[in-house]
């Protein structure tokens, strides 16, 4: 037989394979990728007609939700590629881990979606006038948004069996995570008896942290905390539930 | 490795819903394939084949029984047997952005082959599915028989020892079902293991050294072609214009059946000119053909079903 077979079990093999071929079919996607700024964009001119004071609050706040729906993305790419191409099937019966799969293909989607993340993120750095030390901090934020968002993503589009269902709770998260809370606008406008809560969501806890460091909104030590330690417990928690679901749901029952 | 590709024993599959009473689709299926055999797993819609290929390639659990693909349990060890085998899923489409070239190339690199090694099986799988032409457009843009050949490429390429295809021919045209069939053949020359399910009774004649036809979650025969087609009680279709009034005159030949005005006897060679003559005294006009797989499957899938 020709095929030599390496029966080693790998956690993450194949991932950068995996990442490869999910990044090419981000890139024929043409329009996607043109239109993926469209909501951040329209957002930004909201805040910018209300308040132009606020441009360099909603420009960090672009970033960090591009990243959150880098992550969405997942659901929609994981649940389309398994209801209506199968292709889950094609790939997991095979030598590619499952946890090779969730995160090559969430890394292919936000390998071919941040570069104009990158502008927008220049762009805050420059109307916000924001230091090294924000502008890192940004960065490590964001990442955490992604490993959430992506991990929720994937979760989540595994209990679909139509698209169409899809469609509905996709909307769904943007607006509970992205647009409602505090991402956008200082998290002082947000009423103060639920700031707990916006604080445990990865979007608006990421937001916050990086607004109190520019000083565009004041974060009591409890509340600083629970940001930073309620982000980096989801994070892990999260992306460590994804990597075991990956794995439970490759086989039905 | 064992000289068994794939053994299952006694399998059972009950699918549980909510709502709706369980549904038993494998009852204890037994079965067994060796190393660099094709076997043609057939029945009717939801028969069981398609449930039975998922357990085997490690995408569903069963309820009971076992099953090994290789000497390792396919329930207990799926991580063990996945390296071994390829799927082409029922009803699996390619990534529509990509192409043909590159859905294979970018397959058989995530399951670990090298550049040069991928780039070789490429070429060559894209040239026996007759895709060299469309090789560079992307998949949205092909038709579904050229899609389905991206599949079949992008899972023969591999050359695994076991390939499961769950109706890898579906909405091909005959020249390109006759391309998977070479393939399939160049394949297990070369020593792997193809398991697949059709409903193109001639692709199960042309292509399998074995057999299994399931109903309802059981198997109810296994063998070759030939066998079955000898077990409907002879070789020959003998197709005679004339409606029921005839039938006594021809049923002591083998089985018969009216169609309209069309009465079809299965007979045995050597009863064959016997039963001409009878035909010719009587004024009738013969046709004489092969019984096809088709046939001797309708006869004993229905056989199954009046039985229960």
């Amino acid at each position: 037989m020709r095929t030599e077979v390496d029966a080693t079990r790998r956690p993450f093999r194949g991932l950068a394979a995996f990442f490869w071929t999910e990044a090419l079919v981000q890139l024929h996607e043409e329009l996607a990728m043109a239109t993926s700024m469209l909501v951040q964009g329209v957002l930004l001119v909201f805040v910018w007609v209300l308040n132009p004071r606020l441009i360099g609050v909603a420009l960090v706040g672009a970033v960090i939700f591009s990243v959150f729906a880098m992550g969405q993305r997942v659901l929609n790419e994981a649940a389309y590629i398994r209801i209506d191409h199968k292709a889950n099937d094609l790939y997991l019966a095979g030598p590619l881990s499952p946890e090779a799969y969730f995160v090559g293909m969430s890394a292919g989607i936000l390998a071919v979606y941040v570069p104009p993340v990158f502008v927008v993120g220049a762009l805050a750095a420059i109307v916000a006038h924001l230091a090294l030390l924000p502008i890192l901090l940004l960065v490590g934020l964001a990442a955490e948004v992604w490993v959430c968002s992506a991990s929720i993503g994937y979760v989540f589009s595994t209990a679909f069996r139509d698209n169409r269902a899809i469609w509905a709770y996709s909307s769904l998260f943007f607006n509970i995570f992205g647009v409602l809370p505090p991402v956008f606008y200082p998290f002082g406008l947000f009423p103060a008896p639920l700031h707990p809560v916006v604080l445990l969501m990865p979007p608006s806890a990421a937001a916050a942290l990086v607004q109190s460091v520019i000083g565009a909104a004041v974060l009591s030590s409890g509340e600083r905390t629970l940001a930073v330690v309620g982000l980096a417990v989801e994070t892990v928690a999260l992306f460590a539930f994804a990597v075991y679901w990956a794995r439970r749901t490759v086989r039905g029952r | 490795m064992s000289g068994v590709a794939l053994r299952s024993e006694n399998l059972r599959k009950t699918y549980f819903s909510k709502g709706t009473p369980p549904v038993e689709a494998l009852a204890g299926v037994t079965m067994e394939v060796r190393r660099g055999e094709r076997v043609a797993l057939l029945g009717r819609n939801g028969a069981g084949k398609t449930t039975f290929l998922r357990i085997a390639s490690t995408l569903l659990r069963p309820t009971s029984g076992s099953i090994e693909v290789f000497g390792f349990d396919a329930d207990r060890t799926p991580d063990k047997v996945r390296p071994y085998i390829a799927v082409v899923p029922q009803e699996g489409k390619p990534f529509f952005h990509l192409t043909p070239r590159e859905q294979v190339y970018t397959y058989l690199r995530a399951r670990g082959l090298s550049r040069e090694t991928a780039k070789a099986r490429t070429e060559g799988a894209l040239e026996q599915m007759g895709l060299g032409g469309f090789a560079d457009r992307l998949a949205i843009t092909l038709s579904g028989g050229q899609r389905q050949r991206t599949m079949v490429a992008t899972v023969i390429a591999t050359e695994a020892p076991l390939l499961f295809l769950d109706e890898p021919t579906i909405g091909m045209d005959p020249f390109a079902r006759r391309d998977v069939w070479e393939s399939l053949r160049g394949l297990t020359q070369r020593g792997s293991t193809i398991l697949l399910t059709t409903h193109y009774l001639d692709e199960a004649d042309a292509l399998s050294h074995r057999l299994y036809i399931v109903e309802r979650g059981r198997v109810i025969v296994t063998g070759t072609a030939e066998d079955l087609k000898r077990s409907v009680g002879g070789t020959l279709k003998v197709t005679i214009p004339a409606g029921r009034p005839e039938i006594e005159r021809f049923r002591s030949f083998g089985s018969c059946v009216v169609d309209g005005e069309v009465l079809t006897v299965i007979v045995a060679p050597e009863r064959l000119g016997e039963l001409m003559d009878v035909a010719v005294r009587s004024g009738l006009s013969v046709t004489v053909g092969p019984v096809t797989l088709e046939e001797a499957f309708l006869r004993v899938v229905g056989r199954s079903i009046n039985e229960d």
